[in-house]
């Protein structure tokens, strides 16, 4: 490859870094001043003095979070709903999206489920007779509740079906010639070749779920069932729009005491820290497990 | 080839059958139709609207807590919560709970789910039950509003829900910085009387901005909440309403007149001068230059900043607006005053009386347990004595003393006779003046106040916070609603309380809208002040109008 290495070069990387570095600082500069606010003291916030260093540094707010029993209960449950949601998404996704991929040829009545599955994904039953499936299923206050529902991402299985589609016809006669079942051809071939692939669905289904507020406010009676989202959002109550509502005065006095905007940031700093921790791990299997070179034409 | 199409098929009909069978193995319902434990309890499943921050002590949930525990034991009932949330999260489960028709035995309701529980036939007529039950001061209490909320709860002569009430109707209140009035020698309220006129208080905004008592090096004058006026009391935080009234406008108010007619404070002449007043303002700078973009907490933070020193607010703000402003500024401290008109009258709107209503569930066995529950939080609790409360409720004793909130009685409303806070600041004043001990207080709430208010008397520096805030809100907020009580300088306003009509659910958005968005325009001058006549006009074609007969309709009934 041959590098210019004349003025106009370098002028145009420098235009390109510097869009690049400033696109990046937009995102991330927020995500600093939330960070700078959870470690201020809450006057300073009130007074909107914090920018992107701490004033009056204080981890206050981080101590009041270590006490609230409530919280690391959430924590604890939106943990646990991503670890088996993670699982049950990546079985149901493989193994519905594995035979969704063969032609209607070698799989007689793939269209009608693909139809199914396709109907599913565009319609659904709207929230209040799906609320009466699930309370008479009698999965409300349960974790299932949050996995069940969400247990076949259509969207990941197309994706994953297009993705074992593309790939190379020749590796699963390979693998009958050698005697392969197909459950081994699925598991011994197509996984391992698919392993960027699955790394995105997977971390679809983990931001998704960690994410997911909607879900846990309305299948979840009891507060101390929320999962870790619902109950921060249950906590940060626009007060402007409770004061405009006319709320009394002893409750707005409650909200106010919990409603300090550094608290809450400290509260949305804490929860990010799964995803972060999460996403190196994931990213590694971006750039290997890549199809190519695992046949030579 | 049927036959292979029937063989796609084969899966499908299967699952469509297993589908079907499962269903009907599970066909019973959350509600496992138990009344009673073993113990011979009854069993009350409640829908609980709670509070955000409700500080119960470890192991204590909202479902078993003293005060749960404490009806268990005096009532024989067992509480179980059907749904538990706050908010609009309580309101969504209250909608799914009864679209889905699966009420729970008991729970708190808005006026329009009221409506709607009635019109489908689905609660509990009350009115025995109430008739027997309710112990006198109950009764009492709603004999202080005239009975007002329990006519909103009757619907055919039939009472079909229990009211919690709205107590007092007040005056917006101007707070001022104290110590910054102090410190440049200005001297507003000669009389004394606490109240103060509109060219008085544009001085003080003037002689604020020019000296910056704050020194933040950026004085603004007064600040105003986008949304400029509130219909309710409590939400009147950084509104004009006040200034409104001076004018004897109403605004967001639906008023009736003395000759029974019906009209909407916001297109009457009174608020049109006002609004004259507030553009005047703008633009002489007493009013904050980027009023109309400032957010709430915007606001608050020209407050704890020092940038402003006055601002316009019902009597609690110090609890939970204002509290900042003290942590930043030790010295901080706010006079509370009320604007009067020409001839020296405080105009003010009377507030609703009725709050939220508790219903219960058609079919339900033991409704009487409603109203003895009533009793028993909103009479035998409030009325027990400090030295009793020990020893008849031990527990409930000590959650006061922690300041665990109401949202953990098992219906989260508010039942207290009109005028209550004057005769609490009656009995705070007289505590002060050492006429009364704090134990003779039966007020448990009021009881906590008290201690705070003493502790920020004897040592304003180094008091906490809490008691800062507790000083201003009881002494400065209670004592100018007292004063002007006493003076009665009060010309009060009779507002027509009708909840939501039909036109109101489909309009009222959109009206309030442009009727923020026009205002805005006239106070920073974006329009003339005729513009007035024009959104007069506006807001009747679009919709006012119907209003206004709805609303008359339905005071007729």
């Amino acid at each position: 490859m041959i590098q210019g290495n004349n003025l106009s070069t370098k002028i145009g990387k420098f235009i390109i870094y510097f869009i690049v570095i400033s696109l990046g600082l937009v995102c991330l500069l927020p995500l600093w001043n939330i960070v700078a606010i959870s470690f201020s003291s809450g006057e300073a916030v009130a007074a909107n003095l914090v920018g992107l260093k701490p004033v009056n540094f204080s981890t206050k707010a981080y101590e009041m979070i270590m006490e609230d029993a409530q919280f690391w209960r959430s924590f604890s449950i939106s943990v646990q709903r991503v670890v088996i949601a993670l699982a049950l998404n990546l079985i149901l996704i493989v193994l519905m999206a594995y035979p969704l991929s063969k032609t209607k040829r070698e799989f007689k009545s793939r269209n009608i489920y693909m139809n199914i599955i396709i109907f599913a994904m565009l319609f659904s039953g709207g929230l209040i007779p799906t609320f009466i499936v699930i309370r008479n299923l009698n999965l409300l206050d349960t974790i299932w509740v949050l996995v069940l529902p969400g247990a076949v991402p259509i969207f990941s299985v197309i994706l994953i079906m297009n993705f074992f589609v593309g790939v190379p016809k020749s590796l699963e006669e390979a693998a009958i010639i050698d005697g392969a079942s197909p459950l081994q051809i699925l598991f011994k071939v197509y996984i391992p070749v698919s392993l960027p692939a699955l790394a995105t669905v997977a971390l679809f289904s983990i931001v998704g779920n960690w994410n997911d507020f909607m879900t846990g406010l309305i299948y979840m009676t009891q507060v101390s069932n929320y999962p870790i989202m619902t109950y921060i959002q249950s906590l940060t109550i626009d007060i402007a729009e409770l004061v405009r509502s006319g709320t009394n005065s002893d409750a707005l006095q409650n909200i106010a005491e919990v409603q300090n905007r550094n608290l809450n940031a400290a509260k949305i700093v804490i929860s990010t820290i799964p995803l972060l921790l999460i996403y190196p791990f994931l990213q590694r299997y971006f750039v290997t497990g890549i199809v190519v070179g695992s046949v030579k034409e | 080839m049927i036959a292979d199409s029937f063989k796609e098929f084969k899966p499908l009909i299967v699952l469509l059958v297993l589908t079907i069978l499962l269903t009907a193995c599970v066909q019973s319902s959350s509600n496992d139709g138990e009344t009673t434990t073993e113990d011979g309890k009854t069993i009350i499943n409640i829908g609980r609207s709670i509070g955000t921050n409700h500080k119960l002590p470890e192991g204590d949930t909202f479902e078993d807590n003293a005060y749960t525990r404490a009806a268990e034991k005096e009532l024989d009932i067992d509480i179980r919560n059907a749904f538990e949330a706050n908010g609009e999260d309580y309101d969504r489960q209250v909608a799914l709970a009864i679209s889905s028709g699966d009420l729970p035995d008991m729970m708190v309701v808005s006026r329009e789910e009221l409506k709607d529980l009635v019109d489908n036939d689905l609660i509990e007529d009350l009115s025995e039950v109430y008739e027997e039950h309710a112990s006198d001061y109950i009764k009492e209490t709603y004999a202080t509003y005239d009975n007002r909320p329990l006519a909103d709860a009757t619907f055919e002569d039939s009472l079909m829900a229990l009211s919690g009430t709205e107590a007092l109707s007040a005056p917006q209140m101007i707070w001022i910085r104290e110590d910054w009035l102090e410190e440049l020698d200005l001297t507003i309220d000669e009389e004394g009387d606490r109240l103060i006129t509109l060219d008085e208080l544009e001085k003080v905004a003037e002689a604020f901005i020019e000296n910056d008592p704050g020194d933040s090096g950026n004085p603004v004058g007064i600040p105003f909440a986008s949304f400029l006026n509130a219909g309710d009391y409590g939400g009147s935080a950084f509104t004009m309403n006040s200034i409104a009234s001076v004018f004897e406008g109403q605004p967001r108010k639906y008023l009736i007149e003395e000759d029974g007619s019906i009209t909407y404070g916001s297109t009457s002449e009174g608020t049109k001068q006002a609004l004259e007043v507030m553009n005047e303002w703008f633009n002489k700078g007493i009013i904050d230059p980027q009023f109309g973009t400032r957010s709430f907490d915007d606001i608050m933070a020209l407050l704890t900043n020092g940038q402003t020193g006055i601002l316009t607010g019902p009597w609690h703000i110090p609890d939970w607006g204002l509290s900042t402003v003290r942590e930043m500024d030790n010295d901080a401290r706010f006079a509370a005053y009320a604007l009067a008109d020409d001839e020296g009258n405080v105009n003010v709107f009377e507030q609703a009386t009725t709050g939220r209503f508790i219903v219960v569930r058609k079919g339900y066995e033991h409704p009487e347990k409603a109203v003895q529950m009533l009793n028993l939080f909103y009479d035998v609790m409030l009325n027990t004595k400090e030295a009793d409360m020990e020893n008849t409720f031990p527990e409930i004793a000590e959650y006061l003393e922690r300041g665990v909130d109401d949202s953990t009685k098992p219906f989260n409303i508010v039942i207290l006779p009109n005028q209550k806070y004057l005769d609490d600041y009656q009995d705070v004043q007289a505590v002060l003046d050492e006429e009364m001990t704090v134990g003779e207080i039966t007020d448990s709430q009021v009881r906590q106040n008290i201690n705070g208010i003493i502790e920020y008397m004897e040592t304003p520096e180094d008091a906490l916070t809490n008691s800062w805030s507790n000083y201003h809100s009881r002494i400065v907020g209670w004592g100018l609603m007292n004063k002007l009580t006493e003076d009665d300088q009060f010309n009060w306003a009779e507002a027509a309380y009708v909840g939501n009509t039909p036109t109101m659910e489909q309009k009222q958005g959109n009206l309030t809208k442009m009727e923020e968005e026009d205002f805005i325009k006239i106070v920073t001058g974006a329009e003339p002040l005729d513009y007035f006549d024009v959104f007069v006009e506006k807001w009747q074609n679009q919709g006012g109008d119907e209003i206004l007969d709805e609303v008359k309709e339905e005071l007729a009934q």
